[in-house]
């Protein structure tokens, strides 16, 4: 039932996830964070399956941590993903996968460049300029269709994200009340009120 | 729902006088809802030789890393880069090796073969995913519209087509054939080999 | 006294010294001599060939491969260019170790190995040998020039002991110290790439025995940016390519020296 969305801009990525924990068909939790800050200019959004989610998080984090401490600068957002992805694909065929997808922002500060990838359970990995995963992808996506522009300012890309919300939040049945939302650039990650 | 349908995409190869042409789709899709409109599934494995990898779309990503690095290692050791042939044998017993638990992929492979006179004859294999090599003299065919592309390129194709007759030939297959398909199309990528150049032309297509 | 502590690469002397990798830097120091020079725009690198004569089978050199001889420098990965000076055969175990380490960061990472991660990998290697006994240490230094996205152009210089450090331009092998003087007379920060050839190639024909430089005993690669794709672009210079070069700088074979051997 989690949903998240991302879209880049000119010079950033906005990276937004809903903020419930649920039971079934119970909410338990309202202000849970579904958004990881993995190195200072890298961003992650999960969802999928409770406990395989954070567990699988905090190992993606801690590695990319353990890098950075290794080789003094951190990976750089191509080869995070790449990283990432190959995690998922390894954990698919092994005796209990991860059940987790993911969207992951980040802003190359060799390159200047912001980077969005779209990566699933099965390892799936699509560079792209805005995603959705859960319900919220069939509201959302074909709104970004006709409102995404790859040159947006902030205020623009956000006002495009309030789009998306408010469409899932008008049609959605299970649609949740809160989200998180997260921006990526070149002064690194920072949370926004939204 | 067939798993080698989850995500779509197909690739075609053609054989032309002097010269051959690999072609596939650039969508990417989650069953009927599309992802991206940009998804390389024919990758370059030396300056004469592309690989096509339609079918679950984390495997093309594997895959195409995996023959990355096995040829890779293959010019390293060998000091020279690998040939069609090879290559085409690498696949095989790559795909293979995982025999009781597939990659679920269809390999087509398009290059140009060295001769030991020195001279260039076009090479297309495909393989069925646990590598069942497939060397055709016309035409090969793999994903979710390959049942449409073998009728397309079957009405369509004709032998000693020169490269540019190979180029309109093998567009007009690709873009006819996934306009008939669901799970395929969003733009359509060619790749023209002849002994000394390659071309790479990106077509648009019905973009719905 | 030194005797009792030579028996093991991985045993102190008293005065805290492990012979053993003094004598294996002493060993390069007679080798032929490997030269790097960084330039704004790219890297030079050059090399002096010990194993030379006309009998020597030189045809794979000429075509096939990558260029080069295959004697002093060789190609790490796309992104980095490497001069040994030592041992041959070590340097050709620790060429291929650097190699295969590159494919593997390619694989897991999809990108290019930055050039002092790949120097860092051959260097845990080498540092092995002189903590696990048995074993002898590698008669190798060597110098990487490559690029990557975090510092751009970079030229390394790796010893047996393991050490590795940073360098503007840098030189290894026989007559070092002369080198190394020289070359801190003539270089200058922002030097181009034109300019670093020409330094190279006139250090070179200072320090070296012979009184021409002509391909048979000279090793010669670049590393720039390729225009276009903004990508690294090495090139080893192939034998033709070489006497090329030092006849556009001058320093190519006089027509007396032709006419001397004709006779």
């Amino acid at each position: 039932m989690d949903i998240s969305f991302a879209l880049t801009g000119k010079g950033y990525v906005i990276v937004a996830a809903d903020t419930t924990a649920a039971h079934s068909i119970i909410k338990v939790k309202l202000d849970e964070d579904k958004i990881k800050t993995l190195s200072p200019h890298l961003l992650m959004a999960y969802t999928g399956e409770p406990g395989d989610t954070v567990q699988f998080a905090e190992y993606i984090e801690r590695n990319i941590r353990l890098y950075q401490i290794r080789n003094i600068y951190a990976l750089r957002p191509p080869s995070a993903a790449s990283w990432i992805r190959r995690s998922l694909a390894d954990s698919l065929r092994s005796r209990k996968p991860y059940s987790v997808n993911l969207l992951l922002g980040g802003y190359d500060t060799s390159t200047h460049t912001p980077h969005l990838y779209w990566i699933d359970y099965l390892g799936t990995l699509a560079s792209v300029p805005f995603a959705a995963h859960g319900y919220g992808s069939y509201f959302a996506l074909s709104l970004l269709d006709r409102y995404h522009d790859p040159e947006a300012s902030l205020e623009e890309g956000l006002a495009t994200l309030r789009r998306c919300i408010d469409e899932v939040s008008k049609r959605l049945i299970v649609s949740p009340g809160k989200y998180k939302v997260k921006v990526v650039d070149k002064d690194g990650v920072r949370e926004l009120d939204f | 729902m067939s798993i080698m349908e989850y995500n779509g995409g197909s690739v075609i190869a053609m054989v032309g006088k002097n010269c051959v042409a690999i072609a596939s789709d650039l969508r990417l899709g989650v069953q009927s809802l599309g992802i991206a409109s940009n998804f390389q599934k024919i990758f370059p494995v030396t300056d004469r030789i592309f690989v096509g990898l339609p079918g679950l779309a984390t495997d093309v990503t594997t895959l195409h890393e995996q023959f990355r690095y096995r040829v890779n290692m293959y010019t390293i050791k060998e000091e020279r880069e690998i040939e069609p042939e090879t290559f085409a044998a690498l696949v095989s017993s790559t795909l293979y090796e995982r025999r009781f638990g597939p990659y679920f992929i269809e390999p087509v492979i398009a290059g140009m073969q060295r001769t030991p006179s020195g001279s260039y004859k076009p090479f297309i294999a495909a393989t069925d995913l646990i590598g069942c090599l497939n060397f055709a003299k016309d035409f090969v065919v793999a994903g979710t519209a390959s049942d449409k592309l073998f009728g397309v390129a079957e009405g369509l194709w004709e032998e000693d087509l020169g490269p540019e007759d190979l180029f309109e030939t093998i567009s007009q297959t690709m873009l006819n054939a996934v306009d008939r398909d669901t799970n395929s199309g969003w733009g359509v990528v060619v790749h023209l080999l002849t002994k000394d150049k390659v071309i790479t032309r990106t077509l648009k297509g019905r973009m719905d | 006294m030194a005797r009792r502590y030579d028996s093991r690469t991985t045993i102190f002397s008293p005065e805290g010294r492990l012979y053993q990798i003094e004598y294996a830097m002493e060993a390069i120091s007679h080798a032929g001599t490997v030269l790097g020079v960084l330039a704004k725009d790219g890297i030079v690198l050059a090399a002096e060939k010990k194993v030379t004569g006309k009998l020597l089978d030189l045809s794979s050199a000429k075509q096939g491969g990558y260029g080069g001889s295959g004697e002093k420098i060789f190609l790490l990965n796309s992104n980095v260019v490497a001069g040994v000076a030592g041992i041959t055969a070590d340097a050709n175990s620790l060429v291929n170790y650097a190699r295969q380490a590159a494919q593997r960061h390619l694989y897991l990472y999809n990108e290019d190995i930055p050039v002092e991660l790949l120097a860092q990998r051959l260097c845990d290697l080498k540092q092995g040998y002189t903590q696990y006994g048995g074993l002898r240490p590698f008669g190798v230094s060597l110098l990487y020039a490559g690029y990557d996205p975090h510092y751009h152009f970079q030229l390394y210089h790796s010893d047996p002991s393991g050490n590795y450090s940073g360098w503007k331009a840098t030189c290894i092998g026989a007559n070092n110290g002369t080198a190394q003087s020289l070359l801190k007379q003539e270089y200058k920060d922002d030097i181009t790439m034109e300019d670093a050839i020409g330094l190279v190639l006139r250090v070179m024909s200072k320090t070296m025995d012979s009184t021409t430089l002509g391909s048979e005993k000279l090793e010669f690669a670049t590393l720039t940016l390729d225009p276009a794709t903004k990508t690294p672009k090495a090139k080893v210079y192939r034998p033709a390519e070489v006497d090329a070069l030092l006849e556009k700088q001058g320093l190519g074979k006089k027509d007396e020296d032709t006419e001397m051997r004709a006779t």
